[in-house]
């Protein structure tokens, strides 16, 4: 098992190396940069001259290219041309309202995703299987941004039981440790900002889980079915296996396996839904920060965004590759 | 037993959903209450993440507004207005040269952190601007209203081709109160420019403690000093309490000693919300209290869920601006001409345009002296665009230009520039012109495309920095700039005279006259002008807004 993760830890590396020079050269090969965004209709020709030798985007672009790998090995993303902050340190400030938020999506999507979907499965032709089936498709096809505004307009500006902007209520003032808001709360004591970032993160949760969870409910639904059939299902009934133990050890074991690889693809479908989410919801996350990127040609953040992504995406599949090892022994033993 | 357990889900969710309502309930209590609450939380919706609390450093309007919440500036304006009046100066006179201008400030005056306001104060300000490294400190971006003001620094940086000998000479504390500015040469900048938040008064002793200049990391990667990320100290009406970065929201507290008066609100929170429709959700659902700039295709929307909208005077233009040497048709007068007469612009502000909006007939907006009543104006007339067009020797349909608009942005000028490219395009159309419609987002490339000169036609537009004319003229037609591509000697030595007139009915004379001439040539074809607002929600009501956008919110009041 310790190869198998240093192997793939190893993989990693020229991924990312190819990452960054792709992104490098598209990223300069664009026209006008941040010495344009800066100043805006301040800018003059001199003034941009300026700035752009000041960001070194005169430079020959393999000096360019050396610089920022060299930044980059000492962990120095750059900083922000927008707010003026290093980029890692933006990164850790709002990558924990991004966790906590497609943490509340994935277990939502996944607490009742799969059950449902099993139930489905298992009365299938009920009421219970049609509704799951026909609420799933409305779910994989409802964009997530509309998701949000309805969510917003119903239970913040009709019914006004949740927050809709934001990480906590303004002026709060609690104490952040790890900025996982709700984990703070917790271990601070402070039990009102847990419950109140905790309120803050249903709404947008809901609307980044709607599209995983449609997957999920569906997947688990097909795969329950088809298990259900297999010969193997049957052979333990027969043996006079209890339901609990045949559905546990043999009908769910063997379905969730191809969800569980979905989970690991969906993750890239749950960060880019909370780019849309935060940005609806005001959320101060990676999501609302990079929409900001985009809108002012911040490239040191872009950059790193870019990078992080796939950092994180590699690193999920690996957990995914290694939860499908405990699950199917068979993965382990070839 | 699996019923009983659904059973007991369901009634688990049951009890979460009524306690959840009862929580969201009991936190909007409070609201039988008459009368604006003194103790009241002003929660401001900002548009974005401010850069720093330093004023000097910053060149944004989010920075502004949040800095001129805490550091006052010696000059500002009449609040809601565009004259200017005594800040931390409660007059201020220029010698006959207009080079010495010597300020009597307010006395009994104290920084937040105790450090009394003085003309030592007011000089160690004065002086620290002039007085930035070469290096980052000098960045045009970092800088750059100082830049504005006095073109350089004590030590320039080598090779800025854009920096040049600066126009700051001295500042004197000749008594207490008593602060003397020596200027090499007069400009309309002095005091124009100084109602700018750039030019806030901040404490010395706080700026020496958090190393204020101090920008650390590389130069493409700079880091701000303790002082602009944590230490803001000025006079103002509230006092920096917290920055909660992971939040994104800048806390405010009361200043209980402030010189004008304690505020009517306790607190004020600014909270960033980068997208206009979470803005206007988040004000609608009561989670802030103010907005700036709705949409105006949103105005009356907010204004049927009964929030307030404040509309200011515009202080703003649009303009079609013509790159000569880009295209040599346009070198000819009677081509520009034809174009301007081409335009229906009245149809398309009325059209497309917040309410309120007006076509302008000159480079800058009538609310300013020096804007001239009789000024050639082109009239909306496709004969006789025709007609010139055929005396340049143009078939119909012979004339082509390259017509360039920006996608993905909204200005406050500009609230949609692919409708108003599209109903100008039919305009040009009908007259004769062929257009080649080319569209760029914003940033990159649009802006640094056009500003280099690489457009024949093109839009942009400009929001006051100062309530000057100079502040409009003189950023386009001081001298030679690609965007306009021509050279017109008179224009940009009228537009140096004037910006230089001590006197200030000569200089609007002067300017009244360049408005004239500059329309004779015809250098672009002025556009519009238009009002943008503020929303308020239903129950705030105090806060004067500012044609210059710099409201301040201590007169908030807020019914409970």
């Amino acid at each position: 098992m310790a190869r198998f993760i240093v192997r793939r830890l190893l993989q990693l590396i020229p991924t990312l190396a190819a990452l960054s020079v792709l992104l490098f050269i598209w990223l300069r090969a664009l026209p006008g940069g941040p010495e344009a965004a800066l100043l805006g209709e301040r800018a003059t020709p001199e003034t941009q001259a300026a700035i752009r030798e000041r960001l070194g985007l005169d430079e020959p672009i393999l000096g360019q290219y050396a610089a920022y790998v060299r930044q980059l090995l000492q962990l120095d993303f750059g900083t922000s041309t927008q707010t003026r902050q290093p980029v890692l340190e933006e990164f850790l400030n709002r990558f924990p309202g991004t966790i906590e938020l497609t943490a509340t999506a994935m277990v939502i999507a996944v607490g009742v995703g799969i059950p449902l979907g099993y139930f489905a499965a298992r009365r299938r032709g009920s009421l219970l299987d049609n509704l799951t089936v026909g609420g799933s498709m409305v779910g994989i096809c409802t964009p997530i941004f509309f998701l949000a505004f309805v969510l917003k307009w119903i239970f913040g500006e009709n019914l006004g039981w949740l927050p809709t902007i934001g990480r906590q209520s303004p002026g709060a003032g609690a104490t952040h440790i790890t900025n996982l808001f709700v984990l703070d709360g917790i271990i601070t004591r402070e039990w009102d900002a847990a419950w109140d970032a905790f309120l803050h993160l249903l709404l947008p949760g809901i609307a980044v889980a709607s599209i995983p969870f449609a997957i999920i409910v569906r997947m688990t639904r097909a795969s329950v079915l088809e298990v259900l059939g297999e010969d193997y299902v049957r052979t333990a009934e027969s043996k006079g296996l209890t339901h609990r133990v045949v559905r546990g050890r043999h009908v769910l074991r063997n379905a969730l396996l191809p969800v569980v690889t979905a989970i690991g693809v969906l993750t890239g479908a749950l960060l880019s839904g909370a780019v849309l989410t935060e940005t609806v919801f005001a959320f101060n996350g990676i999501g609302l920060f990079v929409y900001e990127a985009i809108r002012n040609a911040d490239y040191p953040v872009l950059m790193g965004f870019i990078m992080f992504i796939a950092f994180t995406f590699v690193m999920v599949n690996l957990l995914v590759d290694i939860s499908y090892s405990i699950i199917d022994p068979r993965v382990r033993v070839n | 037993m699996r019923v009983n357990r659904f059973k007991a889900a369901l009634a688990l969710a049951a009890a979460s959903a009524l306690l959840l309502s009862a929580c969201a309930e009991s936190d909007r209590g409070g609201d039988d209450d008459a009368g604006a609450n003194p103790d009241a939380t002003f929660i401001f919706g900002a548009e974005g993440e401010h850069t720093a609390m330093d004023p000097m450093y910053t060149s944004d309007s989010i920075s502004s507004r949040l800095n001129g919440q805490m550091i006052e500036t010696l000059v500002t304006y009449t609040p809601g207005t565009v004259d200017i009046e005594g800040g931390l100066a409660e007059s201020w006179e220029p010698d006959e040269s207009g080079t010495v201008w010597t300020f009597q400030l307010r006395g009994g005056v104290t920084f937040h952190d105790g450090t009394p306001f003085n003309a030592e104060a007011v000089c160690f300000n004065f002086d620290r601007w002039h007085n930035q490294p070469p290096g980052i400190n000098q960045s045009p971006d970092m800088s750059y209203y100082w830049q504005q003001f006095s073109g350089g620094f004590a030590e320039n940086e080598e090779g800025r081709d854009d920096l040049g000998e600066p126009n700051y000479v001295s500042c004197e504390a000749t008594d207490e109160l008593t602060a003397v500015i020596t200027l090499r040469n007069p400009t309309s900048k002095m005091v124009g420019l100084l109602v700018r938040q750039q030019f806030g008064m901040q404490s010395p002793t706080a700026l020496e403690q958090y190393n204020a200049d101090e920008i650390g990391g590389t130069p493409a990667a700079p880091e701000f000093s303790e002082y602009a990320t944590a230490h803001p100290t000025g006079t103002g009406p509230f006092m920096f309490e917290s920055w909660d970065q992971a939040a994104g929201e800048v806390v405010m507290v009361r200043n209980e000693d402030y010189w004008g008066g304690p505020a009517t609100i306790s607190r004020l929170i600014f909270r960033a919300i980068p997208d206009e429709n979470a803005r206007r959700q988040a004000l609608l659902s009561g989670e802030i209290h103010a907005y700036d700039q709705p949409a105006p295709p949103d105005w009356a929307t907010l204004e049927a869920e009964g929030m307030r909208l404040e509309v200011r005077d515009a202080l703003n233009l649009l303009y079609i601006a013509f790159t000569q040497d880009h295209n040599v048709a346009l070198e000819d007068i009677r081509v520009r001409q034809a174009i301007a007469h081409a335009l229906d612009r009245q149809a398309m502000v009325d059209a497309v345009m917040a309410e309120g909006a007006e076509v302008a007939t000159q480079f800058m907006p009538p609310i300013l002296p020096g804007w001239n009543s009789a000024v050639p104006t082109y009239e909306y007339d496709p004969e006789r665009a025709a007609t010139l067009l055929a005396e340049a020797g143009y078939e119909p349909g012979e004339l082509e230009v390259d017509f360039w608009y920006p996608t993905d942005v909204t200005r406050p000028y500009m609230p949609d520039p692919q409708s108003i490219f599209e109903l100008f395009q039919a305009n040009l159309e009908d007259a004769g012109i062929t257009v080649n419609a080319i569209s760029e987002p914003w940033t990159p490339p649009y802006l640094s495309n056009v500003q280099n000169g690489e457009a024949d036609l093109h839009f942009l537009g400009w929001t006051a920095d100062y309530a000057h004319a100079n502040n409009f003229l003189a950023t386009w037609f001081l001298r030679p700039l690609p965007q306009w591509g021509f050279d017109n000697q008179s224009i940009f030595d009228g537009l140096a005279e004037a910006d230089a007139e001590p006197d200030e009915a000569a200089q609007t004379a002067m300017y009244e006259q360049l408005n004239a001439e500059i329309m004779e040539y015809l250098p672009g074809v002025p556009i519009s002008h238009t009002p943008v607002a503020m929303a308020f929600a239903p129950n705030v009501s105090g806060v004067p807004v500012s044609p210059l956008l710099d409201e301040v919110f201590n007169t908030a009041q807020i019914d409970e």
